[in-house]
């Protein structure tokens, strides 16, 4: 019966299906759903697909050298966040820019749509909306709306926010370089920073208000997307969001200034920290990054050290080959999370000089980075290991041959959906573009279409899939005493959420007519 | 017993994460020199590990 290729496709559905049944139904965290799924996984592969001990034993290697290249990052730039919160450098940025405008629509922009994105590009993991969330609603705005606001507000920089975590994810289980991948993610994900612009100030006021702010939104958007695409393309791709939301905060605080965003008088309120000590940290981040990146012989000089492993040819019970090759390589000392490191403890020292610290900080600080990158590390290890086993056992291009027969040259529709759903149940772009992203490279190789674009899509929809993801909503109502009443603000982001979904959609659907 | 866990749940949770970072390893060195004692017995560490992962929290 497991000859019958519906059977199989069910079969090799099912660790997908089991992860996203217990973290929308039953509520469970990334990290025990991911450890349910690698157990349906091991148990399926080995019933139904032929694998066996050894294939297993590779399988997992290959997908510690993945998760190792995530979480690097991740860990980087939770240690940089929590180096740079503990000082309240943070909130004197908040500060800083509330003295700019009184216009409720530019407050909405600034720090919903621009600040929860940049703290996206710093940060990411739910953040943006936790800081900005109390912010808003300090500034007048509802709760309801305050939450919704920066969920809508930074979706777009996902992908190449949290320094690249969901790129970088996307690059190491696809296997395609960033020069391939990233122009068609920052052209997706450019038109969606419009989107996202637009429907954030609509959620507060509607269409007079979206009117209001058309032209601030065409311009920052403009700075933003134009930004990221430079950045990503041009191999900064580790920047693209944080760079971009950069350019739009100092885009944005111009836009503040021009008349018709100036009738109402800005705050008077006074920070702690002056807003250059506060961003202090960033700017030391964009130098050792770009020297990191950008100049040869560092880069080269930093680039001597990778660990990396070869793999003989795997054979499955079953006959399905995965070639021999060199797993994926970690650049240990020239690695974006090394230059995160690097950029955290140079920051590090300097608030220290200043005395910004209470005594005892860095105890603090490296409790604080444990206690938040342990569960997100243990979710995105389980489900790594998972979709190697998977894709060693045929399940993925299983799974992908069933969707290409189902939607065939339609398929670039569904691709930022599919993407959405990752997010969504795993409440994480990166885990997102793990779980979905070989199959949505399979997908595309059997139906034809450029792998780059589909994927591209995959990524937009996982990024947008954030604004939905109830892990991230529920951070964020916990932070304005919504807690326990998250539906409101989980109707309107899910409605919007849809909508900016169905656009990209079709946006890939008419590029892969004409590509 | 739920004490100790709900007591050092995060310390389990590293652990557990070292663990699953740390025995893919030894997995492909046992793979690599053809010891299917040994990679059977690092498989059930990483089927321990994810046991406790797998624990409410």
């Amino acid at each position: 019966m497991t000859d019958v290729f519906i059977v199989k496709w069910i079969f090799a559905l099912s660790p997908i299906l089991t992860v996203l049944v217990l973290m929308i139904f039953r509520n469970w965290s990334g990290s025990r759903a991911g450890a349910a799924g690698w157990f349906v996984s091991l148990i399926i592969a080995t019933l139904i697909f032929g694998a066996h001990p050894e294939l297993i034993a590779y399988s997992q290697m290959k997908g510690v050298l993945l998760s190792l290249n995530v979480l690097y990052i991740i860990w980087a730039a939770l240690f940089l966040y929590h180096v740079v919160n503990e000082t309240g450098a943070i909130r004197a940025i908040g500060i800083g820019i509330q003295r700019f405008s009184g216009d409720k629509s530019i407050q909405i922009l600034i720090f919903g749509w621009i600040f929860a994105s940049f703290l996206q590009g710093v940060a990411g993991y739910g953040v943006p909306i936790a800081v900005v969330a109390p912010l808003l609603v300090a500034l007048g705005f509802s709760p309801v709306v305050s939450v919704a606001v920066p969920a809508i507000g930074h979706s777009w920089s996902v992908t190449f926010g949290s320094m690249g975590a969901s790129f970088q994810a996307l690059m190491a289980v696809s296997g395609l370089e960033s020069s391939y991948l990233a122009p068609w993610s920052a052209t997706l994900l450019g038109i969606a920073t419009f989107l996202c612009g637009i429907f954030a100030v609509y959620v507060y006021d509607g269409w007079k208000m979206v009117k209001h702010s058309l032209m601030a939104i065409l311009i920052i958007g403009t700075v933003m997307a134009g930004t990221q695409y430079i950045l990503s393309v041009s191999g900064m791709w580790t920047l693209g969001g944080f760079g971009a939301s950069l350019a739009g905060l100092c885009s944005g605080l111009a836009v503040a200034k021009l008349k018709i965003y100036n009738q109402t008088p800005p705050s008077h309120a006074q920070p702690e920290m002056g807003l250059w000590w506060a961003l202090t940290a960033y700017f030391i981040l964009i130098v050792v990054v770009s020297s990191g990146v950008m100049i040869p012989s560092v880069k080269a000089f930093l680039g001597q050290v990778k660990l990396s492993f070869t793999f003989p040819e795997i054979i499955s019970l079953k006959g399905w080959v995965t070639g021999a090759g060199k797993g994926k390589a970690i650049n240990i000392f020239g690695h974006g999370g090394a230059l995160l490191l690097y950029s955290s403890i140079i920051s590090f020292c300097v608030y220290r000089s200043k005395g910004f610290y209470k005594p005892q900080a860095i105890k603090t600080i490296l409790q604080k980075t444990v206690k938040s990158g342990v569960p997100t590390s243990l979710g995105i290890v389980s489900m790594v290991c998972f979709a190697m086993i998977m894709d060693h056992c045929q399940m993925i291009y299983i799974l992908a041959e069933g969707v290409s027969k189902i939607f065939g040259s339609i398929y670039p529709l569904v691709a930022p959906w599919i993407g959405l759903l990752g997010a969504f149940m795993t409440g994480s772009n990166t885990n997102s573009n793990v779980v979905f992203g070989v199959l949505q490279q399979e997908t595309a190789h059997l139906a034809g279409l450029s792998a780059a674009l589909i994927l591209a899509a995959q990524t937009t929809g996982g990024a947008l899939g954030s604004m939905i993801a109830p892990a991230k909503i529920l951070v964020g109502c916990s932070t304005v005493g919504l807690a326990g009443k998250e539906g409101p603000v989980l109707k309107t982001t899910l409605r919007y959420g849809l909508l900016i979904t169905g656009i990209i959609g079709i946006i890939t659907a008419l590029v892969s007519f004409i590509i | 017993m739920d004490n100790f866990f709900k007591k050092h749940d995060l310390k389990l949770k590293t652990i557990a994460l070292i663990f699953m970072l740390v025995i893919p390893f030894f997995l492909y060195t046992a793979a690599r020199h053809g010891s299917i004692f040994q990679v059977k017995l690092f498989l059930a560490l990483m089927i321990g590990t994810m046991l406790l992962v797998l624990k409410k929290d």
